[in-house]
């Protein structure tokens, strides 16, 4: 059988890279994975928060941050968010 | 007698201690690199309260000091120590160089 690959450990190759976080609610980050834990709580560098409102998008410009797992929906390697064009 | 003193543990056998290791980027580590910085606590309600982390736990509860909360970018309020229930926190994140 081919070799499988868990869940976490696709997360795990994605350390030292970009990463695309969209939450439960109308919120998604961008950044540079440093690291997780089991919780998929996650540690991002260099992030851009994206709050997605009636008015529009607004965007925050963080440090290094730590993102409650709680709310995490879904998780995209190497993208730059929504506001790249692939 | 001999068998009441034992010889000293050969300190060779040990390993030495790790060096002083360069965060590895897992929430633990940096939550330990974050404890005594400025931090900005965002709620899952959007609100922010900046301020000095004081100490902290595995559930995300959170102890600040100086801290100003901020609705929509205007200072709302300030408290000079304010303890947050970790359910509530969407993210932590260093306001000053770690």
């Amino acid at each position: 059988m081919a070799s499988q690959i868990l869940p976490l450990e696709l997360i795990d190759r994605c350390i030292g890279s970009r990463i695309w976080v969209i939450m439960k609610s109308d919120r998604e980050f961008t950044g540079t994975l440093l690291g997780f834990d089991d919780f998929v709580n996650m540690v991002l560098e260099d992030v851009t928060e994206y709050e997605t409102t009636p008015q529009g998008r607004k965007k925050t410009r963080l440090a290094q941050t730590l993102l409650n797992g709680n709310n995490i929906c879904m998780l995209i390697p190497g993208s730059e968010g929504p506001e790249s064009d692939s | 007698m001999d068998e009441s003193t034992p010889p000293p543990p050969d300190i060779d056998a040990y390993p030495p201690p790790p060096p002083p290791s360069a965060p590895t980027g897992t929430p633990t580590d940096f939550l330990k690199g974050v404890v005594g910085k400025k931090v900005i606590v965002r709620l899952t309600s959007g609100v922010d309260y900046r301020g000095v982390l004081s100490c902290l736990d595995g559930y995300m509860n959170i102890a600040l000091e100086q801290t100003e909360e901020h609705v929509n970018g205007v200072v709302t309020n300030r408290y000079g120590d304010a303890f947050i229930r970790g359910n509530n926190v969407l993210y932590i994140s260093a306001a000053e160089p770690l």
